[in-house]
């Protein structure tokens, strides 16, 4: 295969290749299993608190002293304003076809890429995004204070929330967007708004409200890797950090967008959706508000089940829904591998054959125009099988959470009870996430 | 798959000439344009379903055959997922009420449509995968063709 045919399909739409149904026998043991599991937890569980910001296993000496080091830092610092700087020179000059390798670092790397990589290692972003070195190297110019900023910063997850869910709206709803002049228009307007506001709130806003932060630091909270309250690296599991997510405003919100987007590009493939859809005279209307109602419905339906959770425990409902919300982050990670992972392998690695070519020159800047994905890696029966995975683990991840949480705030003897409506509404994500896989 | 792709095909046309990478691979591919539908030109196509002024989808030894007619914003039939197996053929038969481009991703087609002829397309599953057929103006998905 040569550069030349290459094409430059966004996303999901990267590739014009999607993944088989999932079989139907998997369904059934893919829902079967989350109902058991859930149940058989509820019994069997710890019965009181014991997952705690102070547990982990030191990581090695060497490895701690890396992970703190300038040199290391630095290096992924400027590997990444490097990555940032070589698409905005294609973005800019590039060639506006198929060959040009914005819409995959936008749409495959910087979205399903930075979420994989984040579960990996933990929430990078709030390190190496670009918006927080071009706001510190924009301050040093003018030779303002690092912390300077207009106005407190009172918005926690809300822009973050919006700003996701904005750009799933780029990628799956609106028109020509692997086109040049629309993704100019999408990047530079979210540089330029991240300027103002970061200028406006400081760095405050950088950490909590910048939409990619939010992302990688989310499912970065699923990361072996962490550091436990007196900030030394551990080892733990991916239960601990999801529960460290301190509750900020519009983090129901947040947690509902991770979930609800994965979940509509799932649903959007319905044919029956799309068939009702596509012949109406303002599809992308009715596209929209899909989208939106999904994220609706996905934080609707927790702030339902924690309320009744909270009525069975006979504590106050205030906050509940925020305390469980963080719950749903490795489900939301459970539905992003099953549904990215073939997307991953197959246009992830074609963006990185078209990023040697920036300019659409037919040159091999970097070295990789040759490369091509490895089919091994997304057989048919591969893909069900880590779709089924996935989606299992991130629900007893999530029950698990849940679980915790509901021993935290609710008085003991009623902290079973109360989870049973959390439970059965996790039970339905993860079937309803199953079910999309198998129908569309 | 995103309704992106196929928003994104509309201006990235030298992606839908020069090819798909994902795709049904090395499937090959023939197509034929007649503006009488008996004398189609594709040899597994069923007398019926040529004549049949709605659609249907027919099964014979030889390949699958499907018809699709566009009116307006309207697919009829309405979208589905026809199964084909490795290295079974497909006759894909396309009538529409105005002119249109047929894109199939993942076999490299890319058809012009005229309006109120019928177009036929044949293809053989290669590679599994599911794959869209889609129209570009307007933006319609006329079925996905499923490889396993």
């Amino acid at each position: 295969m040569t550069l030349g045919v290459l094409a430059a399909l966004p996303a999901h739409g990267v590739g014009s290749r999607e993944d088989l149904p999932l079989p139907f026998s998997y369904l059934l043991v893919g829902a079967g299993l989350a109902l058991v599991i859930s149940f058989v937890a509820l019994g069997a569980l710890w019965k009181t608190p014991r997952l705690r910001d102070t547990d982990g296993r030191l990581v090695p000496k060497t490895l701690a002293l890396a992970l703190d080091s300038p040199a290391l830092r630095g290096i992924a610092v400027l590997a990444t304003l490097f990555v940032a700087a070589w698409t905005l020179m294609s973005l800019v000059f590039g060639k506006d076809n198929a060959n040009n390798p914005v819409a995959s670092v936008v749409y495959v790397w910087l979205w399903v890429g930075l979420a994989f990589l984040s579960m990996l290692v933990g929430g990078v972003w709030r390190l190496v995004n670009p918006l927080r070195w071009l706001h510190a190297g924009l301050l040093r110019l003018a030779r303002v204070e690092p912390d300077f900023a207009l106005a407190e910063y009172r918005l926690g997850y809300w822009p973050a929330a919006v700003g996701l869910a904005a750009f799933v709206w780029l990628e799956l709803i609106a028109p020509d967007n692997a086109d040049l002049p629309v993704l100019r228009v999408a990047v530079f307007g979210y540089l330029l708004v991240g300027v103002i506001l970061s200028l406006v709130f400081g760095r405050p806003y950088l950490r909590r409200g910048d939409a990619f932060t939010a992302w990688s630091s989310l499912y970065g909270t699923l990361s072996p890797l962490g550091r436990r309250a007196d900030g030394r690296w551990v080892w733990r599991t991916p239960l601990h950090g999801p529960l460290q997510v301190g509750f900020d405003r519009g983090l129901l919100a947040v947690c509902a967008v991770l979930l609800g987007t994965t979940a509509y590009d799932g649903f959007s493939g319905e044919s029956r959706w799309y068939g009702f859809v596509q012949g109406r005279s303002f599809p992308r209307l009715w596209e929209t508000a899909g989208l939106l109602g999904v994220c609706l419905v996905v934080a609707g339906s927790l702030a339902l089940a924690a309320w009744l959770s909270a009525r069975l425990a006979r504590v106050s409902w205030h906050g509940v829904a925020s305390a469980f919300a963080p719950s749903l982050i490795p489900i939301a990670a459970g539905y992003l591998i099953a549904h990215y992972w073939s997307l991953w392998v197959w246009e992830g690695t074609n963006g990185l054959s078209k990023f040697s070519d920036p300019l659409g020159t037919g040159g091999n800047w970097l070295g990789t125009a040759g490369v091509t994905p490895a089919a091994a890696l997304i057989t048919p029966s591969l893909v069900a099988a880590i779709q089924v995975v996935a989606i299992i683990t991130g629900h007893v991840l999530g029950v698990v959470v849940a679980h915790e949480r509901a021993l935290a705030l609710f008085p003991r003897r009623a902290a079973v009870a109360g989870q049973v409506p959390l439970l059965v509404l996790m039970v339905i994500y993860t079937v309803g996430g199953l079910t999309l896989l198998f129908s569309s | 798959m995103s309704y992106a792709a196929g928003l994104a095909l509309v201006t990235a046309l030298t992606a839908c000439g020069g090819g798909d990478p994902a795709g049904g691979g090395g499937a090959t591919s023939s197509s034929s344009t007649s503006s009488n539908p008996t004398s189609s030109g594709s040899p597994t196509s069923s007398a019926t379903s040529t004549t049949s002024a709605s659609s249907s989808s027919t099964s014979t030894p030889a390949g699958r055959t499907v018809e699709v007619t566009i009116t307006g914003r309207k697919v009829d039939p309405a979208p589905a997922t026809v199964k084909l197996g490795v290295g079974e053929k497909l006759t894909l038969t396309v009538t529409s009420d105005h002119d249109d481009v047929l894109h199939i991703h993942g076999f490299d087609i890319e058809k012009n449509l005229k309006a109120g002829q019928p177009t036929t397309v044949e293809l053989t599953g290669d590679a599994p995968g599911v794959y869209e057929v889609e129209t570009h103006e307007p933006e319609l998905r006329l079925l996905k063709i499923a490889v396993q």
